[in-house]
């Protein structure tokens, strides 16, 4: 076998055509990779750079102030998830899902999806990275690469020679094959590994990479194996391996997407600002119980608080601005229900195209996937939360301001 | 003794024709058997049957004794084939061409071992490190003998090998093809080259429409008289 492949990697460096595609295969990668890099490395200096605006500004404004309420309204905070050592090679929900938040103790729901249009470009079209590469434009080039390798040689004629030459045909087509598929692979693979080290990414993670790399070009390589068997020309074995690329790139994601969609109505959330925004503004011109009475339901260890004697009071304004986020609670849930719904539907569905399922494999290792990004959206709930546990014992019992406690404010922790 | 090269009863049935209808012949060690035939008369089916491409409908072919359905790896190591416009890549260079196709066999040979072989078919020294692709149609023929030559089989298949070479090519071909059948090579020609099979077969079979019609050997170490297969082959061509 090894003297086979031998042979097959020194007739492989004689195939003009062949080492074309090959070429053409480590620059499409190299510049994948190269996208990705660059990427994170922007989202990270953004990162860096609101970071510093941040504590900067929130010193800013919290310097002067002589109320909790005052304190609270004024200090942003920035929440944000980080890309990870992988994402580099597959920035996956990071284009549709926003991942950075300027945050405050306004009602939060509305603050988390005034954002979710954000990238809607990318979202649409996709972008350029290594797991896109992987899934859908390897098994391209591996059916450019593979498709006539039996039929070329019908067609000059050399067939019945090389088989009754090599005695077995698996002498002769399978390390063909297998040459052509370790070099797809390895110049496809080799900018990855090299990404990988300069962003630090687990070495673990790029053997998993690896390892769904190589059993998506196989199962693409046997895929090639069967249809080349068939004695056609050369132009319709390419026409049909082109034609069910088409159908299990595009047309099966598009069709299971849409089929996913229909069967999962979401509301969108534009809804959920929209409702909250209407729930905070009619607040204004209701009566105050009506506003307290459903925050005391949920904050009872603040009941002997929520009496309202001027016209506007700091705990009544957060009072309403949380049962904002109450009224939109259901949506809210459902919102998220139904994305991680879709997601699970998606991942099934994915069993009918290769491409999809590596996609997706990306983008769990990258954490990039979907659930990474509903992950961060409950972080930065959480972290809402905390400030609103910071300030209710100190805003409702109308405790003396004193800036000293403010050292004690919750600070936003990224997934690690 | 045992026939390096036998059609027992060989039917072959494609896409509901038959193409090869009860043929039986041998080649002995050392000798030319010549499958005289028109177009689809079933020649090139026959050497095909040999190489275990195509599978008997009826019969059996051996080679070396052993039936090619039950061993077919074993037939084509044993088999040189030259098939009709042998067409090697274009893109190599003789040696390189050499070079891979006696690989693929399983076997090896010095540069000196190759310049022996392409002396022998007479391809210019100059010609050697072009590609292929500049060739002309005996000099590809020339390459792909001598490829033949290296494998060192005990059988060689030719079909239609003289097909497009000038007439001096040609008498330099089986001067060559004489020359292995004296160092032992058993040799099955298909062609319908009535002028070329005379010359240098031990023995010629006339095919027809799939059926073995006639036979005529080389006696007394005289050559098979022309005249007699033509008219032969004439006629049966007729019928």
């Amino acid at each position: 076998m090894v003297r086979n492949l031998i042979r097959e990697t020194r007739f492989l460096a004689k195939d003009r055509g062949a080492i074309f595609w090959l070429f053409l295969a480590f620059l499409l990668s190299v510049v994948a990779v190269s996208f990705g890099v660059a990427e994170v490395r922007e989202q990270r200096e953004t990162i860096a750079a609101l970071l510093e605006e941040d504590a900067a500004d929130r010193a800013n404004a919290l310097e002067g102030q002589e109320d909790w309420g005052s304190a609270a309204y004024y200090a942003f905070h920035l929440t944000y998830a980080p890309p990870s050592d992988f994402a580099f090679a597959a920035m996956g929900q990071r284009d549709s899902s926003p991942w950075k938040h300027r945050v405050r103790m306004l009602a939060l729901e509305g603050q988390i999806h005034e954002a979710d249009t954000r990238n809607a470009d990318f979202g649409l079209v996709g972008r350029f990275d290594f797991a896109f590469l992987a899934a859908s434009v390897a098994p391209l080039l591996l059916i450019l690469l593979l498709y006539d390798l039996r039929a070329s040689e019908r067609t000059m004629r050399r067939h019945d020679l090389l088989v009754a030459t090599a005695g077995s045909p698996r002498s002769l087509w399978l390390p063909r094959a297998l040459v052509r598929v370790a070099a797809l692979a390895l110049l496809l693979l080799i900018p990855l590994w090299i990404g990988t080290l300069i962003e630090g990414a687990a070495m673990g993670l790029a053997l998993q990479a690896t390892a769904i790399m190589v059993g998506s070009l196989l199962i693409w390589w046997l895929i090639v194996d069967l249809v080349s068997r068939v004695d056609a020309s050369p132009s319709i074995l390419l026409t049909s391996l082109i034609g069910l690329w088409l159908a299990l790139a595009i047309v099966i994601p598009a069709v299971s997407k849409a089929a996913i969609e229909a069967g999962n109505p979401v509301p969108d959330g534009g809804e959920i600002l929209l409702l909250q925004r209407e729930t905070v503004n009619d607040a204004w011109d209701l009566p105050k119980e009506a506003t307290m009475e459903p925050f005391v339901e949920r904050h009872p260890e603040l009941a002997d608080h929520t009496e309202i004697e001027e016209g506007f009071e700091w705990k009544w304004y957060y009072a309403f601005q949380q049962v904002g986020d109450q009224v939109t609670e259901p949506l809210v849930e459902e919102y998220r229900d139904v994305r991680l719904a879709r997601d699970r539907q998606a991942g099934t569905a994915s069993l009918l195209s290769p491409m999809s399922m590596v996609e997706r494999a990306f983008e769990q290792l990258a954490e990039t996937d979907a659930r990474s990004m509903i992950a961060y959206e409950d972080r930065v709930r959480d972290y809402h939360a905390d400030l609103r546990a910071f300030y209710y014992p100190l805003m409702f019992p109308e405790e003396p301001y004193d800036s000293e406690l403010l050292d004690d404010l919750p600070s936003y922790t990224p997934a690690s | 003794m045992t026939s390096p090269l036998e059609a027992r009863s060989l039917v072959l049935v494609r896409e509901g024709n038959t193409v090869l209808d009860g043929v039986s012949f041998t080649a002995e060690q050392g000798e030319i058997f010549a499958l005289l035939g028109g177009n689809g008369a079933g020649k090139s089916s026959t050497l095909l049957t040999f190489l275990g491409f195509l599978d008997p409908s009826g019969g059996e072919v051996l080679v070396n004794g052993t039936s090619v359905t039950s061993d077919i790896a074993a037939a084509r190591n044993a088999i040189a084939y030259l098939p009709e416009a042998a067409s090697l890549y274009g893109h190599m260079t003789a040696y390189e061409n050499l070079d891979y196709f006696l690989d693929l066999a399983g076997k090896s040979a010095s540069k000196d071992e190759i310049d022996a072989a392409l002396d022998r078919v007479a391809l210019p020294q100059e010609a050697r490190t072009r590609r292929l692709q500049s060739y002309s149609k005996g000099m590809r023929q020339k390459t792909a003998i001598a490829l033949a030559l290296l494998r060192e089989t005990p059988i060689l298949l030719l079909d239609e090998p003289t097909s497009g070479l000038d007439p001096v090519a040609i008498d330099e071909f089986h001067d060559l093809v004489k020359t292995l059948a004296e160092g032992g090579q058993t040799v099955l020609m298909v062609t319908h080259d009535v002028y070329g099979a005379c010359q240098v077969a031990d023995r010629v079979g006339l095919l027809r429409h799939g059926k073995l019609v006639g036979s005529f050997a080389a006696e007394n170490g005289k050559r098979i008289d022309t005249e007699t297969v033509h008219a032969a082959f004439a006629e049966r061509q007729a019928v």
